[in-house]
Parts: C-alpha cells; structure tokens; sequence
C-alpha cells in the first residue's frame, strides 16, 4: 500500500504564504497531476512530500506511515526537478547508478540495472559522458533513469517539460504516459499546461494561492468546472465569459440573443458569469442543437492548421470560436458570420462568488 | 568550453597586439629582475643599463653560500631554511583558511541564520582597516601568549587573515550552485556528509583553487607581520630579503634580484599547476551556463 495523504499544509516565507492549506490524497499506482499558474505552490506542495521542505502546519501520510518529520533519505521517493539537476561531475552512467549505490545495491546488480533504464530511455550511447555534453531531450531522459531506476514507490515530477521545445514536449508526454503504465508506479505531476494536465492526469487537482480548489477526472473538470477559476484553467483556447443577469425566475436574458435562456437556479436581477467554451460554438446551421442563434462580426483569425480560432464580437460581448479550417477558410476578417451554440453548454455561474449554479437550456 | 576558446580565438590581430604591449609593460619589471640576477655586480649597477651581458650564477650561488666578511672562507647562509618556511607558513595557513572558511561559507550560504548579512559584514570588517592599525596589540598578545617567534603563532595569524576573504569568495560559488542538485542527492540517499563532500565540493574545485591562488600570493608576500612577529627560526624570505639591504657592502642588486627570482618560482608553480582551474575559478558565474 503507497497511497499518499497530504492533510494541510501550511509553508510560509516571512510574509509569503507559498502553502495556504494544501489537502489530497493520491491512491496507490494513479497518475495525479497538479495544475496551478506558477507561484501557486505546486513546487514547495512537491518538496513538502519528499521532506525537503520544513512545513509550519499539516502532515504527509505515505504508504499508511506519517513521513512528515522523516529524513529525505529512504523514503523511497524520487523526483524529476524542473532544472534536470543532473551530477554535473559525474558521468551519465554515474548519475544513474547513484541512487543504487546510496541503496547498498552490488556493483554489477547496480550496472544491470543501469544498461536497463538506460535501454529504456534510449540514453546507452551517452552512458559514458557527461550530463553538459548530452542534448536537452537526452539530459531530460537521463533524469528520469536517474528517478526510476531504484524502482521508486512514488515518483514526483516538477514540471519536468518546461525545459523543452514543442516537439520534445510531446514526445515526453507520451513517454511518461508509457512508463507510468509500465512501471506502475504512483506519479504526481506539477504544471502550469493544462494540456499536459489533461492529457496525462488520471486525476487532476487544480491549486489556486496554496490551496487545492478542485480535484477531479480531467473530463469532469473541463465538462462541469465547480467555479469560473476552475473553468478558465482548463481547456484551449480559454473558455469565454460573458455577463449577464437574470431576466426572471430561472432565466438569464443574453443581450444578443433574442430568447431568454432557461438558468435554473437563477433569481431575477441575480448577476451571473456564463461560461461558453469555443469549441462548442459553431455555424448557425450546424444541426437542430444549436438552437441559439445570433450573429457576429469576425475581428480575428488565428489559423493552426487543421481548426482555425476565430475572435467574434457581438454587440458589446467578444468571444472565441474554433472552426475546422476548411470551413473557416470561406470568411474573412470583418465579415458577418452566423453562429449559435446549445444552451445546454452553457455553464451559469455566479457573479460575485464564481460558484457554479448549473447549465443553460432551452426556454 | 569549446565555445568559449572559440571566442577567445576570434579577437583578431588588433587585440592581441595591444595585449601583448599591455602584457610586456607589465611584465617588464620581472624581466629586468630576472636578468639582474643573473649580471655581475658591475654589469648590474653598469649605466646605461645592459640589456646584453655575459651571464653568471654567483648570485644564486651567493644566496646560499657567501664569503664571510670576517673570515673570508665561504659558508652556508640560512637562505635554505627561510625559503621552507615561506613555504611552510604560507601554504599551512592558507589551506587552513580555506578549510575553515569553506565550511564556514556553505553554511553561510545554505543554512542562513537570522540576521546572516550582518554576520558576513563582521567577518569583512577584519580587512577594512589597515593591517598596521592592529600590529600593536596583536605584537603584545604574541608576546604574553608566547606565540611570537613560532610557527604557530604566524600561521595563526595569516590563517585568521585569509579567513575572512576565503568565505566570501567560497561562499559566492555555493551561492552559483543548483540548490536542486543537493536535493537530488539527497532524494538519492545521500547524507549531508556526502551531499557536502562528494557533490558540492567537487562542483566548486576551481573556485576553490582560484580562492588558493589569491590567497597564497597576499600571504607568500606579507612583510609586516612577518617581520615582527618571526623569530630567527621562523623568518620568511621577504623579511631575510630585507635583511640583505644596507649592512658592510650596501645593495647588493644582484644578490637581491637572485632571492627575488628563487622566490618567484614557487608562487609562479602553484599558479601554473592551477591556472586552468584558476581561469574557471574567476570566471565562475559570470558566464552563463
């Protein structure tokens, strides 16, 4: 049993509050991931685990003992820093043996094990240089040899493709993906990329100044966000928002639009954010369910290749659109398009506290 | 590294030029030096001064052994003895200091206490005033303590003087370091032992070297405790020097161009033994990696 409890936790620094009151738990084999914007607390929340950092409040339960007094040393942890953090006097295959020697593991035991995370990784060839020869993609590999190769309980990966281009990015993504499933072993990873988060959380717990605000399955948090902070972390391009009040008893009136919006749970007068992600807007023909229908005024087009992000303004609201590029390649920048979306994706917040109140639907 | 000698290479020819008039004005003073030693008394004190001469090693020769006024007959001076203790001394007390002030100074850097800055602050306090300032009362404390005139006594001292720029240079190339690395190691298994020996030290070797060389060169020519506070046994080589000036014969220029070379040699050594470290060590930071 590795399963892990972190009960709040409270770090400050001076004035700074890095760790407001962090509380989760992450079973045994998961692939978590933390989402937060940078300085949210995602790095000390990882160090805090692996007993680098002195904690002013709260507890670490891991593998059902209370770890949060324990030495770093044999806790049977690793992680993979942000800066790589290779031995930059050692070799590569020095690097990797380290953690096994530190275990009392045999020498030639050790160089097994070492050609095998090393095969894994595609990293033999560099076995006998040193870290500052290696490539960024081949340093990054290295670092995670280095973690996995003592067969770690519980590995914590600290934004561990931020040091990368695009193209690594991805590849690592599928990479760590891999060997989650192969070595099985529980992962928390921190990120400020909700794509990463998305793609490669099983769970995903969305921080906000020290704290978690939500956690849940990836899908889950982009389909039903819990509050307009939780909606605007997760999903690309950002969901749109849009003000409105209600118009009666569980309606909201749209500027735009020319029909009320069924809003259960919506007060007459009652300020609320409505969420509208881009993808679910779409050409005003495009079938029966977009029964909203209004028309805009295009400002902008970012084409990516296959879609194309289209800024639209109606009236005083401005909102963003994905259309497959094919069909965006008919309009131009300043051209009416008509547009609609169901108002059951319609997410109804409240204004003044970001709560969710429900979806939308048709009157 | 590559890179960098790349770069270096790059300078061109109006460069280097200048450099090497800078370099030879500088080094001029050297030279003559060593040609000195190297010149009878007559060619020496010869005016115009003689850039071409017929060389000889009496000088050396009479740096360790020297006709005795009295007597006539040649006899062994105590050159030999001092050279040691130059050596010695200096390098004793400047490996102590770098000792004590590289723990000091990875605890200066890695676990600060409150109020740190102005604890760094007190330490270079001890090199703002001018070391005569303080010549009377660290000469009565010799003197009562019984130190005056031994080794230990001057090692102490310069051990005490280099201490203080050993940690601040120290303890700006911990600062340099990836505090992750440790973290890693750490993670890894590795005590706090270790972390220090096995990962931090051999991160910052040619710091540490760079922190030597400096230091060896301000000890190896410090005069003016050295000619208070040694004894006969203990003296040092730039105290014997001036000992040799005035007297029966007055300035023996070659004589003195002759101590002046030998004692070049040993510093000059050190530094080109390290001088690849050492050019890394004062360079260290400054360069992005």
């Amino acid at each position: 049993m590795s399963d892990l409890k972190v009960q709040n936790l409270r770090r400050t620094y001076g004035p700074v509050v890095a760790l407001a009151d962090m509380t989760f738990d992450v079973a045994e084999g998961e692939f978590f991931c933390l989402l937060g914007p940078s300085s949210s607390g995602k790095t000390t929340t990882l160090r805090a685990i692996a007993g680098l950092e002195e904690l002013d409040k709260g507890q670490v339960h891991f593998a059902g003992q209370d770890v949060t007094r324990a030495p770093v040393q044999g806790r049977g942890m690793s992680m993979i820093f942000q800066t790589f953090a290779l031995y930059p006097h050692l070799s590569v295959e020095a690097n990797l043996a380290h953690p096994l020697r530190r275990a009392g593991v045999s020498a030639s035991e050790a160089r097994k094990r070492v050609n095998e995370v090393a095969e894994l990784l595609r990293v033999t060839h560099t076995l006998k240089r040193k870290p500052s020869t290696l490539s960024g993609g081949e340093q990054q590999r290295v670092a995670i040899g280095r973690a996995i190769v003592q067969r770690p309980k519980l590995l914590l990966l600290d934004e561990p493709l931020t040091n990368l281009d695009a193209k690594l990015r991805h590849d690592m993504r599928a990479e760590f993906k891999r060997l989650h499933r192969e070595l099985g072993m529980t992962m928390i990873l921190a990120t400020p990329d909700q794509l990463e988060a998305l793609t490669m959380g099983e769970r995903v717990g969305v921080m906000r100044d020290g704290k978690v605000v939500a956690i849940g399955k990836p899908r889950d948090l982009y389909q039903t966000p819990g509050d307009t902070y939780v909606a605007q972390m997760i999903g690309s391009p950002p969901i749109n928002f849009l003000h409105a009040a209600g118009s009666g008893d569980n309606t909201v009136d749209l500027p735009f639009l020319g029909l009320p919006v069924a809003a259960p749970g919506v007060s007459p007068g009652q300020p609320v954010t409505l969420g509208l992600r881009p993808h679910d807007i779409g050409l005003a023909g495009g079938g029966p369910a977009r029964a909203a229908k209004f028309t805009a005024r295009i400002h902008l087009t970012e084409p990516l290749g296959d879609v194309t992000v289209i800024d639209v303004a109606v009236k005083d609201a401005a909102m963003k659109m994905v259309l497959r590029e094919e069909v965006a390649a008919k309009y131009n920048v300043g051209d009416e398009i008509e547009i609609g979306f169901d108002p059951g994706d319609l997410h109804i917040f409240d204004q003044s506290t970001g709560a969710r109140l429900g979806v939308g639907a048709m009157q | 590294m590559a890179r960098r000698n790349r770069e270096i290479g790059k300078a061109g020819w109006g460069y280097t030029a200048i450099t090497s008039v800078v370099g030879f004005i500088y080094f001029f003073p050297v030279f003559w030096i060593i040609l000195t030693a190297f010149k009878t008394r007559t060619d020496a004190l010869a005016t115009p001064p003689k850039l071409f001469f017929t060389p000889t090693l009496d000088n050396f020769t009479s740096v360790f052994y020297r006709a005795s006024i009295t007597t006539g007959t040649s006899q062994a001076t105590d050159m030999g003895l001092y050279f040691f203790n130059s050596i010695f001394i200096a390098g004793t007390s400047v490996g102590l200091a770098l000792i004590v002030g590289t723990l000091a100074a990875y605890a200066f850097s890695r676990y600060p206490l409150r109020g740190n800055d102005t604890y760094l602050f007190i330490i270079l306090t001890t090199r703002m005033m001018p070391p005569i300032v303080v010549i009377i009362p660290i000469f009565l404390m010799f003197r009562l303590s019984g130190l005056a005139g031994s080794y230990w006594g001057i090692i102490l001292l310069y051990t005490a003087f280099n201490i203080p720029f050993s940690v601040w240079l120290v303890k700006s190339f911990f600062d340099e370091l990836n505090p992750e690395i440790e973290d890693a190691a750490r993670m890894d298994g590795a005590t706090e032992g270790r972390v220090f020996f096995r990962f931090c030290i051999p991160q910052i070797l040619a710091g540490l070297s760079a922190t030597f060389v400096f230091g060896l060169i301000l000890t190896w020519n410090e005069f003016l405790f050295a000619l208070l506070l040694t004894g006969v046994e203990t003296r040092t080589v730039p105290v014997a020097m001036a000992r040799t000036l005035g007297g029966e014969v007055g300035v023996d220029y070659g004589l003195l161009a002759a101590i002046v070379t030998l004692f070049l040699i040993p510093i000059f050594f050190v530094t080109f033994l390290l001088q690849n470290q050492l050019l890394r060590g004062v360079t260290f930071g400054t360069v992005k990696k």
